[in-house]
């Protein structure tokens, strides 16, 4: 097989290894694309604290300002804080400095459009052309302006979080969190919204200094410190973000992570019992959603994956919440973005007035198994792998919207390439542990056996 | 036409056309390339696309490993002396000088603080062209930038070569024109701190040139009548970062760039007799002056580079440019204007003449620079024949830098520029009519 690249452009942006092949060349052509393509308007940019974060912002400038935008730096801050911004300032656009849950060497740009929502498909397709025609506008030095630094982009989005929600009701017991921010860009904020809120925090990794003290992804088996630290002080609920602060994932009282799909459901279901609406999540989400949607009478969308085709749906349908699978919430009254900060204070909220645990909570639900295997694919095998499904699985309800989700009398499963990574993800749900896993088995083997 | 200039000088061009932010980003890593990561100060001049610059350089240096300290807005020879006392292995001076504001530049400096000679300068290129950088992984790059004000620094040790007391003592009044360059923030500190009363104009590092930034007479008009109206003894002009440095008298007589060394000289010499660097292209008054204080004169190729490492070579008291670029070697052996100043007043107040009676005594010469635009690609084949045609003329010619032939009336010097797309044409003679058929006669050999 050939070696795995180290860059990667796609619609979801540009990202790369750091002293491989994301270089500050690179990376001020792809900002002169994005300067061009947005008509030389107004840009907020905001980093994570991996350890390219400068130089790689130091190029975007570089790029932005010579295509004759006004740029706008925040500095370190969550992804959803930019997308905010983006709105706050009616900007034309946003490019967020961040490579996610990729490990430490990596990094990347993701563009954000005028509305703070990431560059659709078709956007970004433009964006793409534009970057590999190289006919960027360059403007005269005296068209060119100076980057305006501003600081307290992380307090304004607390600030709306609490008009928005409010400070959690005054109870006899405050709730104790713990939050591991994995030294991200939700190191500094999270602390401090928690504080805001009232509740009782103690927080772990929380240096934002470039260095991952876990990997990135808030999966249960990454979340080892988290949960002997909430065990350790009695803690009501654990909190793990990922290194942009858009994914939340939970661990309940007992120190047990509950799955970063229950961060979703948990989140829909306070905000249901508020107001109803319609709710959209993408086609790899937990059936355990359907309940919670079924439970209000509201409608439930499934999506494609990938945060704008959430939310480009939540806005078609006027939803009310919607997410991903992953941990990530978006509540549309604060913020039309995957937003770790929201995610906590709905569900510090939902305990709050509740009064119930996380084991209770969760426990209130009928159990469902969701299992996620991945497995390196080259790209070029990936269609022919969901050929291969599409004909196997031809006699069940099929969903091809986004490689191949069948439906099988006892759960369901999806096979798709990432966007992202050199990877097939196979994804089973059943009711029954023991079917999920007969499924995942089934599946896995078929596509493995393709790709070899 | 539309030239990147890339020479001993760094890599010049115009900002939206060939000065990009990826030729300022690979030239930055070539440079860091070269010195193998490290250390490296970055300063801008003021123009409005230095931010942009700074960016690319800073990312540049960033990706090739290097320990990036940023000066903000600051005149060069404050980064040449910031080099050494940071412990510095080199900078990078983002600034087209001279050169009006829609151009822009990187000049580089090394470890010593002087800019690069011309091997070093064509080692760079090499790596530049060859396009293969250093590239720090994710655990070896630095993850933020330092910040240093070199200002008071270059103020301490100006203080401590020039004879404060004795400025301060005569209470001069200087009138200054900083062109809203980056000397907004040396020069006027520097004067107060000597005692000067300071009537400065154009002093406001965020506001654009006011008019272009190369210190001649045809941009002193506004000094001359601030040093009028304002009664004072002296005018200084300067560039955008603080090489070049032009004069006014307390009459309000702007001087011709090629007085500020003469001045310069004079006023060394009657201090301490030695050896004055300059170029093949700067005014023959110096070896005058030089003749009657009992000095002598190395002339050098046109460059910076060329006249610092002449001074070290030939321990100078002196060196300098008919640009208005004055070098004293206590502070160091490169081009800065707020030396120059330092110098001057030194001079005058240890005298009770005005500056117009210093000027009076120099030698009168005119010199006529006159600059012939040529497309790049015709540049050397004009001055190749040019060569040929003097040399058919069966006459002596220098070729130190371009060709200097000395007549019977004066010197004429004609070389290709190191900025620009032109022909530059020196000629001077005892007065101005030779002067003026000295022009003509290379110019009917150049349009051969």
């Amino acid at each position: 097989m050939r070696a795995i690249p180290t860059l990667k452009i796609s619609i979801s942006g540009v990202r790369g290894v750091i002293g491989e092949s994301l270089t500050p060349a690179l990376l001020t052509r792809f900002a002169q694309a994005f300067g061009t393509y947005v008509g030389s308007g107004t840009i907020v940019i905001g980093r994570d604290p991996r350890t390219s974060g400068e130089m790689v912002k130091q190029a975007v400038i570089a790029g932005l300002l010579s295509s004759g935008c006004r740029v706008i730096d925040i500095g370190m801050c969550p992804v959803p804080t930019i997308q905010l911004l983006v709105r706050h300032h009616h900007a034309h656009g946003g490019i967020a400095i961040t490579a996610s849950h990729n490990p430490a060497e990596w990094n990347a740009l993701k563009f954000i459009g005028a509305e703070g929502l990431f560059l659709s498909s078709g956007e970004a397709r433009e964006m793409l052309d534009i970057y590999h025609q190289g006919a960027y506008t360059k403007v005269a030095g005296a068209e060119m302006r100076e980057v305006e630094e501003i600081s307290g982009a992380t307090d304004l989005h607390i600030q709306k979080i609490l008009e928005v929600l409010g400070p959690l009701p005054q109870s006899a017991k405050s709730l104790r969190v713990v939050l591991d921010a994995c030294n991200g860009a939700g190191s500094l904020v999270g602390p401090k919204l928690l504080e805001a809120l009232g509740a009782e925090v103690i927080p772990i990794n929380v240096t934002p200094n470039g260095l991952f003290p876990r990997p990135a992804e808030p999966l249960a088996e990454n979340l080892g410190d988290l949960c002997t630290a909430v065990k350790e002080h009695g803690a009501d609920i654990g909190f793990a973000q990922d290194m942009d602060a858009d994914r939340l994932a939970i661990v309940s009282e007992q120190g047990i992570p509950i799955g970063e799909d229950y961060t979703l459901v948990l989140a829909t279901l306070y905000v249901l019992g508020k107001q109803l609406g319609p709710v959209v999540a993408n086609l790899s989400s937990t059936s355990v959603l359907q309940e919670v949607a079924n439970r209000f009478n509201c409608p439930l969308f499934l999506t494609r994956i990938g945060e704008v085709n959430v939310t480009e749906e939540m806005q078609k349908e006027n939803a009310v919440i919607g997410g991903e699978g992953n941990g990530g919430i978006i509540y549309p009254r604060i913020n039309f973005a995957r937003d770790s900060l929201t995610g906590m204070a709905l569900i510090l909220h939902l305990l709050a007035e509740t009064g119930q645990t996380i084991t209770d909570l969760v426990n209130s639900f009928p159990s469902f198994s969701l299992i996620k295997e991945k497995l390196v694919c080259p790209s070029h095998k990936i269609s022919a792998v969901l050929r291969m499904l599409r004909h196997e699985y031809a006699n069940y309800p099929l969903d091809l919207r986004d490689g191949v989700k069948v439906s099988l009398p006892n759960g369901w499963f999806l096979v798709r390439g990432s966007n992202t990574e050199p990877i097939i993800r196979v994804i089973a749900e059943a009711e029954r542990e023991a079917d999920a896993r007969a499924i995942i088995h089934r599946v896995y083997a078929k596509v493995q056996e393709c790709v070899n | 036409m539309k030239p990147l200039k890339i020479g001993i000088t760094g890599v010049r061009g115009i900002v939206g056309e060939t000065f990009t932010p990826e030729v300022a980003v690979e030239f930055s890593q070539s440079f860091g390339t070269y010195l193998d990561g490290g250390r490296i100060l970055v300063c801008r001049d003021t123009r409005a696309s230095g931010p942009m610059a700074r960016a690319a350089v800073i990312a540049g240096l960033l990706a090739a490993g290097c320990e990036v300290i940023d000066l903000g807005v600051s005149p060069t020879p404050s980064l040449q002396l910031a080099v050494t006392w940071l412990k510095a292995d080199g900078g990078i001076a983002i600034t087209a000088g001279h050169n009006p504001s829609q151009w822009n530049a990187l000049k580089f400096v090394r470890g010593d603080g002087l800019y690069l000679n011309p091997t070093q300068a064509e080692e760079l290129l090499d790596i530049f062209h060859q396009g293969e950088f250093a590239k720090a992984t994710w655990d070896q790059i630095k993850p933020a930038l330092q910040h240093q004000d070199p200002i008071d620094h270059h103020i301490e040790l100006l203080r401590s070569v020039f004879d404060v007391e004795a400025i301060k003592h005569r209470r001069l009044k200087v009138a200054v024109d900083c062109c809203n360059g980056a000397c907004s923030r040396l020069i006027p500190l520097w004067l107060n701190e000597i005692g000067c009363e300071v009537l400065a104009i154009n002093d406001d590092a965020g506001a654009p040139f006011p008019h272009a930034p190369e210190p001649k007479p045809e941009t002193m008009a506004q000094l001359s009548a601030v040093v009028k109206a304002g009664r004072a003894d002296i005018g200084f002009a300067h560039d955008a970062d603080g090489e070049r440095l032009g004069i006014v008298t307390q009459l309000g007589q702007p001087l011709s760039e090629e007085l500020t060394l003469a001045l310069a000289t004079r006023i060394r010499l009657e201090q301490k007799a030695g050896t004055v660097v300059t170029n093949v292209s700067t005014t023959g008054a110096i070896e005058q002056i030089a003749a009657l204080h009992g000095g002598t004169v190395v002339r050098t190729p046109v460059g910076q580079t060329y006249i610092s490492e002449g001074m070290i070579e030939h321990n100078s008291v002196l060196g300098g440019e008919g640009s208005g670029g004055v070098a004293v070697p206590e502070i160091h052996s490169t081009h800065d204007s707020a030396a120059a100043v330092g110098l001057i007043l030194e001079g005058l107040a240890r005298s009770s003449k005005p500056v117009s009676k210093f000027v009076e005594d120099l030698p009168r010469l005119t010199m006529v620079k006159h600059n012939l635009p040529v497309e790049p690609n015709r540049l050397y084949s004009v001055l190749q024949n040019f060569r040929v045609g003097i040399e058919r003329e069966q006459l002596t010619y220098d070729q130190t830098d371009g060709i200097r032939v000395v007549l019977p009336q004066g010197w004429i010097h004609v070389r290709a520029s190191n900025t620009e797309s032109m022909i530059r044409i020196i000629v001077e003679a005892d007065e101005t009519r030779s002067a003026q058929a000295l022009l003509d006669w290379v110019r009917d050999r150049l349009n051969k």
